[in-house]
């Protein structure tokens, strides 16, 4: 689904990511976790095209997409960034439609298909009520489930989220990661994720990949990765792990 | 989403009924004053089949005010106000910035200076006769555009607000050459001056039949990239991710803009607050969704400066008012009030 092979990204004689090798199969959900600066929104930025690599090269779907047009592109890759949508006075209802752009012709106008879909998404991320509302009157975790609507209406293979929850608080992150976990079930979407929060990583993921100063340090299951040792040579801190009492899986204590 | 969009038709198709009004009361106003009934007789009469009909019973004076005089005038004001408005919504869009309009990018400062060379050294080309000043005002507003694109292009990229300063320093750089000219310029600095302040004065069918094509065109054009605009608004990356080509966009759009500006300016003069005024009007009227913003700003950039033009006429008749005055000082005012009115950030 998504392989890359050797990526090194080097502006002004600075290295952001170097020698980045690693492959997500389809229906995975992979987490890439790391400290601030490690690289992990440049490495997401060369995924998605917004950069280009310095080096080696990255295949989605067996293919260099470096030709592929941005409209063939979204159509098969969605993107969430950190930033997510401007508080833009536009309904949740047309932006939401917006996510059909890659689907439809230049000038051509959206089919009473691409209605049902919008709708249906709307009554899954449990939007339909607040679809006559403009962007600019929502909170950060309503305007991130919009963000994530549109990015499912656009009907990707895979799915880049760089740090999808990390102005929001508790309740908003779960149910964010819920949606997306629920729509991964559903479709067999195939998810890559920065996320902060090694917790809601280590629940949430199937596979972990731990960046460092550009470079990989490890990469494998949240057992592999949330070990004392391994944590505490990257993030300068020792925190004290734990079973998770229903999910059996490693927590991190501070 | 169907009940928005025959909403925005049947808005349309009310402007434009209104704007029909408006254009033909312009029309019977004036130092020979003409009944409004006459007027529409005198048009209806030149239409096809239904012209049969009408008896002729006005003198060809009247004909001639009406048909050779005021209509060119009043059309071409009613182009000039919906191209700026337009340009003005699309710069607006696409530079992601309030305070821009049609001649930020130095358009109109290009423009002018092309006019005012052709003033003072008298250039006159003979196989385009009295549209040599049209012509090298546009050409030159056009290269003017094209240097503060290729100054503000790094690689691939320009950035928005590296284009403005672009922009701004290369019509600074421009006003100081205009002002050069003009203090070069003796007897022939009161043309520059009231060139440059904007002015329908000189009008005839001909600048219509060459401007009106070339804007048309271009606004037929840019109305097709209305999704396009909405999704810049939410953002480069988000537009960037969603499939928009967001350079080539930008650069089509800014392109486009231009040009219905200088081929604007070349006619017109730089005529301001339309472009600014106007596109802020309707977005505080109908929100942010440039599939309304677009359409409705062409029909207020005519309403508003067919109305404009009419109050420079007759407001001080027989003495003509120029008609960036006029703009201005019902432009700032009703601005002013709509700024006031709105309740929450809008841009």
């Amino acid at each position: 689904m998504l392989s890359l092979q050797h990526v090194s990204k080097t502006v002004d004689e600075q290295t952001l990511v170097s020698d980045v090798s690693f492959d997500v199969e389809a229906g995975q959900c992979v987490g890439l976790i790391g400290p601030n600066g490690a690289g992990k929104s440049t490495l997401m930025k060369l995924i998605s095209g917004m950069y280009d690599v310095s080096d080696g090269q990255v295949l989605l779907f067996g293919q260099n997409v470096k030709r592929w047009s941005h409209k063939k592109k979204a159509q098969r890759v969605s993107v969430l960034t950190q930033d997510g949508l401007a508080p833009y006075p536009m309904t949740v209802y047309d932006t939401v439609m917006m996510g059909r752009y890659p689907h439809l012709k230049f000038f051509q106008r959206e089919s009473a298909d691409d209605l049902n879909r919008v709708d249906h998404v709307l009554a899954l991320t449990g939007l339909t009520d607040l679809k006559d509302q403009m962007l600019d009157t929502l909170s950060g975790g309503e305007r991130q489930r919009v963000a994530i609507a549109k990015a499912m209406v656009q009907e990707p293979d895979l799915l880049l989220l760089d740090e999808p929850t990390s102005f929001l608080d508790i309740g908003y992150q779960t149910e964010v990661l819920n949606i997306v976990k629920a729509w991964q079930q559903r479709t067999g979407l195939t998810v890559l994720m920065v996320l902060h929060d090694l917790n809601l990583a280590a629940q949430y993921c199937d596979r972990l990949i731990l960046i460092n100063q550009g470079e990989i340090v490890k990469q494998g299951s949240s057992d592999d990765i949330l070990t004392t040792e391994t944590l505490e040579a990257v993030y300068r801190t020792t925190p004290q792990i734990v079973r998770h009492p229903i999910k059996d899986i490693p927590q991190i204590l501070l | 989403m169907m009940a928005k969009r025959s909403t925005l038709w049947l808005t349309i198709i009310g402007l434009l009924i209104g704007l029909l009004i408006l254009m033909v009361l312009s029309i019977s106003l004036g130092s020979a004053q003409i009944s409004f009934t006459t007027v529409w007789r005198v048009i209806l009469s030149h239409v096809p089949v239904m012209g049969e009909w009408i008896e002729r019973d006005w003198p060809d004076s009247t004909a001639t005010i009406v048909l050779d005089l005021r209509m060119p005038r009043i059309l071409l004001a009613s182009v000039v106000g919906a191209a700026l408005a337009l340009a003005g919504a699309l710069y607006q869009g696409v530079l992601r910035n309030p305070l821009a309009d049609p001649f930020i990018l130095g358009v109109s400062s290009g423009a002018s200076f092309g006019a005012a060379m052709t003033f003072v050294f008298g250039i006159q080309m003979v196989w385009i006769g009295q549209m040599t000043l049209p012509v090298v005002a546009f050409i030159c507003g056009f290269a003017t555009l094209m240097v503060v694109y290729s100054i503000a292009r790094i690689g691939q990229k320009v950035r928005m607000e590296t284009i403005i300063l672009a922009g701004v320093v290369v019509q600074a750089f421009l006003g100081a050459c205009l002002s050069l000219v003009m203090s070069l310029a003796n007897e022939k600095l009161q043309t520059i001056v009231f060139w440059m302040m904007g002015s329908l004065t000189l009008t005839d069918w001909s600048y219509n039949a060459v401007v009106l094509p070339v804007i048309a065109l271009t606004a037929i054009v840019a109305m097709m990239f209305t999704r396009e605009l909405n999704m810049l608004g939410l953002g480069e990356e988000v537009a960037h991710h969603s499939g928009v080509s967001v350079e080539r966009t930008r650069f089509i759009l800014l392109i486009l803009a231009s040009l219905m500006t200088g081929a604007a300016v070349a006619v017109s003069g730089a005529i301001g607050f339309v472009g600014l005024v106007v596109p802020h009007m309707i977005r505080l009227i109908v929100g942010s969704d440039y599939r309304m913003i677009l359409p409705l700003s062409i029909i207020g950039g005519a309403l508003f400066l067919v109305g404009a033009d009419t109050l420079a006429r007759v407001s001080l008749a027989p003495r003509e008012l120029p008609l960036g005055v006029i703009t201005a000082f019902l432009g700032a005012p009703f601005f002013i009030y709509l700024l006031r009115q709105a309740k929450r950030e809008y841009f």
